[in-house]
């Protein structure tokens, strides 16, 4: 009789307490399994969010703009730049912008705020302000087309084709130059910060009212191929056209908020899960010594007959082992099952902006082979790990205390 | 005749100070023979599970030898004593205590898988043993689906499956009925005489007590009378 087949067996003696164990440590690594990919679909979800609105993976500025949005340092010819992005092939779209402060007002109201030159059609590749038009129309290139947020337009008293006057300030001259423009659309980010302050108009337009010349722009975004590209910050995109007079930054060097919390939930991750196991090995200590209190005459019969403590031991450890290898089992069927919907239906969250990020209304759930590679053989380890103190305990049963015990 | 255990100025007292200390065994000198079919019978508290405990290595003297074979066991380690309960003596307790998730005959092949005894050998003997105490047929059974008398049929067959020098029996035949303990009894007397196996019981009953070629009788932790019929 080899140990193992003695310890599977010894599991179904008490078929009630093995079952809520084995129940006890596959929960435990079902919500292990499901929380880790709740976190990766909501950073995926935080990074989309950021990226993809209005942000892109990285950008490029001249020095020193991002520090006051100083609407003189501005890239002079952006041409060379964006044929270089052009033939990076880890470059999937890039967008030339104008930014300014401005003075927004309509026949009822006046506002502050920046005003966005954009190339529409590169822009509709890489941020969401095509998807966030609800009334009327993206820009089309025609003139004095203005697209502004709900909330900005809400707060000028105005509606979809009213005039409004943007005043701006002339780069390097300092002038004030006014233009008139017809809302042609009305912006829905879900983002206060934008939805208030925000409003985009062509690039062309934009150029000529600040008189930034034919080529020029304040910011130039860019999305990869790759998403994960934005961490690596040895890619050409970065070591090129990171000069004296320029910077090239990811989003995680531009937003370090969102990036610090979204380095925080994988610590998230880890306290959940030393938590959850925590409890399961308390769980798996307190079975293990209630099955070898049943078995304590048993095992100094077994001592008595000549069974080393060593074997002893190794039996409980045994058992253990099997009970985390049965748990893993129903666990990872059981979190496969739940992220299969989690996966494709989501978890709803409502609509809800979270540290100025527009989330969606839910998260989708991401699995990753990890998920059942690595969490099980932590669950395994921690659970042969809980078996060692009763293993311990079983292997020093004296057998002659044994035997009266229960005499 | 060879002297497979003796016990010389064995001692094991229990308590420490003077007046809580108990003598379970008290300068208790006994040689056993082989092929000698002896009860160490006494009233409760008399010692007489103290000793055999003693005997069986199962316990550490307070002082004074016991020797196996011509070893002192009384000194050895624990592993020592696991690997000569293992080879050397064999176990017979009053609740038969056979692993529970084992068959009948796994039961009695557990010890000798510990000796490492090829595959072969093992199951000659498991048939043999089964069929010396009368259980053919019932190898497969658990000790669940068999009576007090077959369970301990079965701890018998596990005793002698090791062919161990001596067999310590421990009241086995307390659990039992009267038919069943009778027959049990039959059962050692014939494998005593047909084998030459040595058995040392502790008992209080009549029926061993009259099977018994040697009676040791104890009293406070002390032989008080060791007769041969």
């Amino acid at each position: 009789m080899q140990l193992v087949q003695l310890a599977f067996r010894n599991l179904f003696r008490n078929t009630r307490r093995t079952v809520l164990t084995v129940l006890l440590i596959s929960f435990s690594l079902t919500a292990l399994i499901i929380t880790d990919a709740m976190m990766r679909g909501m950073t995926d979800l935080i990074v989309k969010s950021i990226t993809e609105t209005l942000l892109g993976e990285a950008q490029i500025h001249k020095q020193g703009f991002r520090d006051n949005f100083d609407i003189d340092l501005f890239i002079e010819d952006t041409a060379e730049i964006e044929d270089s992005l052009s033939n990076d092939p880890t470059v999937l779209a890039y967008a030339s912008r104008t930014i300014s402060g401005a003075m927004i007002s309509s026949s009822y109201n006046v506002t502050g705020g920046m005003v966005y030159g954009i190339d529409a059609d590169a822009e509709a590749d890489l941020s969401r302000i095509k998807i966030a038009v609800e009334t009327g129309s993206y820009l089309s290139g025609k003139p004095n087309e203005i697209l502004i947020g709900k909330t900005m337009g809400d707060l000028l008293e105005i509606k979809l084709g009213d005039r409004i006057v943007v005043t701006l300030t002339e780069a390097n001259t300092g002038e004030m130059t006014q233009a008139l423009f017809r809302v042609s659309g009305l912006l829905h980010f879900g983002i206060t910060e934008i939805d208030k302050n925000i409003a985009f108009i062509n690039i062309d337009e934009a150029r000529k009212l600040i008189r930034l010349g034919a080529h020029g722009a304040h910011e130039i975004a860019i999305r990869f191929r790759n998403p994960e590209d934005a961490k690596n910050t040895a890619l050409a995109v970065f070591t090129n056209h990171n000069t004296e007079t320029l910077e090239s930054l990811s989003w995680l060097q531009l937003n370090k908020e969102v990036s610090s919390i979204i380095e925080m939930s994988s610590y998230g991750t880890l306290i959940i899960g030393l938590i959850l196991f925590l409890l399961a090995s308390l769980g798996v200590i307190n079975s293990m010594f209630m099955s070898i209190y049943e078995r304590i005459y048993e095992f100094g019969v077994l001592k008595a007959i000549g069974t080393r403590p060593l074997d002893l031991g190794l039996l409980i450890i045994i058992e253990s082992l099997l009970i985390a290898l049965i748990s893993c089992a129903v666990g990872i069927i059981l979190a496969l099952l739940i992220s299969e919907y989690t996966s494709t239906v989501g978890i709803p969250l409502g609509e809800m902006e979270f540290s100025g990020l527009a989330m969606s209304d839910r998260i989708l759930t991401q699995f990753h082979i990890s998920q059942i590679t690595e969490l099980p053989i932590y669950v395994i380890l921690l659970t042969v790990m809980s078996g060692l103190y009763p293993a311990w305990f079983a292997s020093k049963i004296i057998p002659t205390e044994a035997l009266q015990r229960s005499l | 005749m060879t002297i497979v255990i003796e016990t010389k100025d064995l001692c094991r007292y229990f308590g420490d100070s003077e007046e809580t200390m108990v003598k379970a065994a008290d300068h208790v000198n006994i040689e056993i023979e082989k092929g000698e079919f002896t009860a160490i019978i006494g009233p409760s508290g008399s010692g007489k599970t103290t000793v055999l405990h003693l005997m069986g290595g199962l316990d550490n003297p307070t002082s004074g030898e016991v020797e196996l074979s011509g070893k002192n066991i009384a000194k050895m380690s624990g592993g020592e004593l696991c690997d000569l309960r293992r080879d050397h003596i064999g176990f017979i307790f009053q609740s038969y205590n056979l692993i529970p998730v084992l068959s009948a005959e796994e039961n009695i092949e557990y010890i000798m898988l510990l000796q490492g005894v090829k595959t072969s050998e093992r199951k000659k003997r498991v048939k043999e043993m089964l069929a010396l105490v009368g259980l053919s047929g019932l190898e497969n059974r658990r000790p669940g689906k068999l009576s007090g008398g077959q369970q301990q049929r079965v701890a018998i067959a596990r005793a002698m499956a090791s062919r161990p020098d001596i067999i310590l029996a421990d009241e086995p035949t307390a659990n039992l009925d009267s038919k069943t303990g009778i027959a049990l009894l039959d059962v050692m007397k014939e494998l005593n005489e047909a084998h030459d196996m040595t058995f040392v019981f502790s008992t209080h009953d009549e029926k061993i007590m009259s099977r018994a070629s040697r009676l040791i009788h104890m009293r406070d932790g002390k032989v008080e009378l060791d007769e041969r019929k």
